[in-house]
């Protein structure tokens, strides 16, 4: 990385191309320059790290929609998951203990991600549709197991999540901890992992990974099951935080982590896109709500500027390989 | 034509273009007269189809001149070069897939006329201008069903559906059998009468030389000659073309030929396809060429043998022992490689570095059993790989698309050499690769098969069939129909067998 960064610095007009190759980092801090310039509350402590804990759960499934955009593919399921999987954490820790409740969870993340990922692999649905039905699917269920009304945490080990939840470590959220590790995660294993190496390969151009003995459909079915498991891992930090799980939760999600994977550069059509750049995404997102809601701007331009921006992003990408 | 008397139709002088940095063309001159056939020679990434992307409106020169019958232009896109009379085929094709034929050929009238199309009077327009073509396409069909060959048929009709004064064809010829070639000169014959300029690109250097009236010849972006084609012969183009003399295209078979086959095939017949019956063996160290017209079957032989269609019936003996491939994974698994005549569709991850390429068939032992990759072995597996095969690139870090065809091709190849294939099938190993590099991939092939490999290559280039293989087998109507050993290979032959007609007997 620091070699390749010292390569293209010494290229001509090597740093001008850097910018625009990293244009989402730039993107990034501008906003937080601009914010910390027009708002004094901006830089303080318990902004950032309610920032933080705001964008760490779309942050989370934001990194498992990444994997899935790499293949090609999109998953549209994982707000419902989120709401699903919280209900579902909410029942099992007021019945099991602790341990066995956020594993059960995550495990059940899996599987539903696995539903969509056999569609899709093994029954060579369109990714659009096959998450699209899942994502119905799963919000009914929310419903349904809830009963319609939010499952409020009751027993001890709840009550220890919450506190997990709304504490920080050294100043820092201990859910955005979570985040940051899973982003940590997923850099290394893009990078330096087979399977990393070879979605990006079957995103770029799945015939050829399909003619070099890759097992396409194997890769693809993963994908969607490390989607789900990641949108339990966030539906367990959500309902952590507000100490209950709600079938309303997760609403549009998807589309706020498509939303991330795309101003971090990344393309639909596959093969294209980094984790960090994508982190950027999730920041600059949240950033956006963040600066909007210290200007007390209402919710509905806010939707309206938030529209803009990412056209914005999207469109200064495309001076990138030019 | 009618208000100028300028000599040439098309004259390019001076003509100068760079991408960023890179220089593409230098002071290049191109003089084409009206009803002469030109051939623009060069290696890939000389810089001929920049030349004609310029004349055409793709690109926009740098400096030069540009004369269309004596009068400048400056065509801004391809809208405008086409109003201006000038077609082109592109080497890649630019059908719209879900369209029909008749919709794709009269693409640029559809919605500048009327608001209402007159389907009849489309589709006849079509047909005739398919026929008069000699071939026999339905107008109605979706370009998607089409062959390749097809495909490239309907992009000439498309070129030619405007009034044209200057046709250029890129690489024209290279999905096409020789029946189909000769069918494309004719019609070039009948165009050139008419007047209409021809600018045609091509590697085949004996298609020029049947055809051309007259050659300009690019090497790195500067033109080294311009001259009637009754000038010059074959080595001096190549001189001309790569700078240093080109004793022979085909090197000399060096490796031993083992005594029993490596890799047999029994009966294998396609489940979806015309492929049926073909059996045949190929020993350690043997190059198998496999001839016949396109559509005879013999690309989907080597996607049935690879797993990527299904197969109705047949054995596959690899060392002695059947084996399964269900999948290219398990053929793969069974250490079968397999190169794709389609490039930059089945071959290469055009997105990716030389290093994510190569290294994508051979992620076992540069890997943990938690599959981290140990990058040092990595760089330096792929940079040995670069080395030995030549790849002219900067760095392993550079995106394949970057790359010419050769060395596009050479990654290709790269992959199955990374791991021990113990059999390749390579499909049309040289289509749209220059001469300089052509030869490093035939020394390639000949390397691997010293060590033992077996290698089988499927091609539509007679000359390099016959230059490279040690035996040949003839496909047709999705059968193998005669097999020709050295001493009887001969165009002639090949086509004869290729057509379903058996080999004269000589007493």
């Amino acid at each position: 990385m620091a070699l390749n960064l010292k390569q293209e610095l010494s290229s001509p007009g090597g740093l001008v191309k850097l910018l625009i190759k990293y244009n989402t980092i730039l993107i990034f801090v501008l906003l937080v320059v601009f914010s910390a310039i027009i708002s004094d509350v901006f830089f303080t402590s318990v902004n950032l790290s309610n920032l933080l804990k705001q964008v760490s759960g779309i942050g989370i499934i934001s990194i498992g929609m990444l994997i899935v955009i790499l293949t090609g593919g999109i998953d549209l399921s994982v707000g419902s998951m989120v709401a699903l999987l919280a209900v579902t954490f909410a029942i099992l820790v007021n019945s099991v203990i602790l341990p066995v409740a956020i594993i059960a969870t995550i495990v059940i993340g899996f599987a539903l991600g696995s539903v969509a990922g056999y569609l899709v692999a093994f029954q060579k649905m369109a990714p659009f549709i096959a998450t699209l039905a899942l994502m119905t699917v799963a919000r009914g269920l929310a419903f349904i197991y809830a009963k319609g009304s939010p499952i409020t945490f009751n027993t001890a080990g709840g009550e220890f999540m919450s506190n997990f939840a709304n504490n920080s470590f050294l100043g820092i959220p201990n859910i955005a901890i979570v985040f940051f590790l899973i982003v940590i995660i997923a850099m290394v294993v893009l990078r330096y992992n087979v399977f990393g190496r070879l979605i990006i390969a079957m995103g770029s151009n799945e015939d050829a990974s399909r003619l070099s003995g890759i097992k396409v459909n194997k890769y693809k079915f993963l994908v969607y099951a490390i989607s789900g498991s990641l949108a339990a891992v966030a539906a367990v930090i959500v309902a952590s935080r507000t100490n209950l799980g709600s079938p309303n939760m997760g609403m549009a999600w998807e589309l706020d982590a498509i939303a991330a994977v795309v101003i971090g550069g990344a393309s639909l059509n596959g093969g294209k896109g980094t984790v960090i750049n994508t982190l950027m995404g999730v920041l600059i997102l949240g950033l956006i709500g963040n600066i909007l809601n210290l200007l007390n701007v209402p919710s509905y331009p806010q939707q309206v500027v938030k529209g803009a921006i990412i056209i914005f992003a999207v469109l200064l990408q495309r001076f990138e390989g030019k | 034509m009618q208000n100028s008397n300028s000599e040439y139709r098309v004259e390019m002088t001076g003509i100068s273009k760079s991408f960023g940095v890179v220089s593409v063309l230098e002071n290049v001159n191109l003089k084409v007269r009206p009803g002469e056939i030109h051939a623009l020679l060069g290696e890939n990434g000389a810089g001929k189809s920049t030349l004609v992307k310029i004349l055409s409106g793709v690109h926009q020169k740098d400096s030069g001149k540009v004369l269309l019958d004596g009068k400048e232009i400056t065509p801004k896109n391809t809208h405008d070069g086409q109003v201006l009379g000038i077609s082109v085929v592109y080497q890649e094709l630019s059908l719209v897939n879900d369209l029909s034929v008749a919709e794709n050929i009269y693409l640029h009238k559809l919605g500048a006329s009327k608001f209402w199309m007159n389907w009849k009077e489309l589709i006849n327009d079509a047909q005739e201008l398919i026929q008069s073509l000699g071939f026999d396409i339905d107008p109605k069909a979706i370009v998607r069903d089409l062959s390749i060959v097809q495909k490239q048929v309907v992009e000439i009709a498309k070129a030619l559906s405007e009034d044209t004064k200057v046709l250029i064809l890129d690489e024209p010829t290279t999905v096409f059998d020789p029946t189909d070639i000769q069918k494309l000169f004719n019609n070039l014959f009948r165009l050139k009468k008419e007047g209409i300029s021809i600018i045609y690109i091509s590697h085949h250097l004996e298609e020029i030389f049947k055809i051309a009236d007259s050659i300009t010849v690019l090497k790195d972006g500067v033109d080294t000659g311009s001259m009637p084609t009754s000038e010059i012969d074959t080595d001096g183009v190549i001189r001309l073309m790569i700078g240093r003399e080109l004793k022979d295209l085909y090197p000399e078979r060096t490796a031993t030929i083992g005594s029993e086959p490596i890799f047999e095939v029994r009966n294998l017949s396609g489940k979806y396809n015309l492929v049926h019956d073909v059996s045949f063996s190929v020993r350690p160290g043997e190059v198998l060429g496999i001839a016949g017209l396109g559509g005879s079957g013999r690309t989907e032989t080597a996607k049935l043998i690879f797993g990527e269609f299904a197969k109705k019936s047949g054995e596959l003996i690899l060392n002695g022992e059947k084996i399964n491939t269900k999948s290219p994974v398990q053929a793969v698994g069974h250490q079968i490689g397999f190169v794709s005549e389609d490039r930059k569709e089945e071959g290469v991850f055009l997105p990716l570095s030389i290093r994510k390429n190569i290294s994508v068939t051979s992620f076992d032992p540069i890997s943990d059993k938690f599959g981290f990759i140990n990058t040092d072995v990595e760089y330096e597996n792929v940079q040995s790989l670069i080395k030995k095969l030549n790849i002219k690139t900067p760095s392993s870090e550079v995106d394949v698309k970057n790359l010419s065809g050769g060395n596009q091709q050479k990654v290709a190849l790269a992959k199955w050499l990374s791991i021990d294939s113990e059999v390749i099938l390579i499909d049309e190993p040289t289509r749209g690769v220059d001469v300089g590099a052509k030869v490093e991939i035939y020394n390639l092939i000949n390397e691997v098969a010293e060590k033992g490999v077996g290698i089988i290559v499927i091609s539509s280039d007679m000359p390099e069939i016959m230059g490279i293989a040690d035996r040949i087998l003839v496909m047709h109507e999705g059968t193998i129909y005669g097999e020709l050993s050295k001493e009887e290979f001969s165009e002639e032959n090949i086509l004869r067998y290729s057509i379903g007609e058996p080999l004269k007997v000589t007493v």
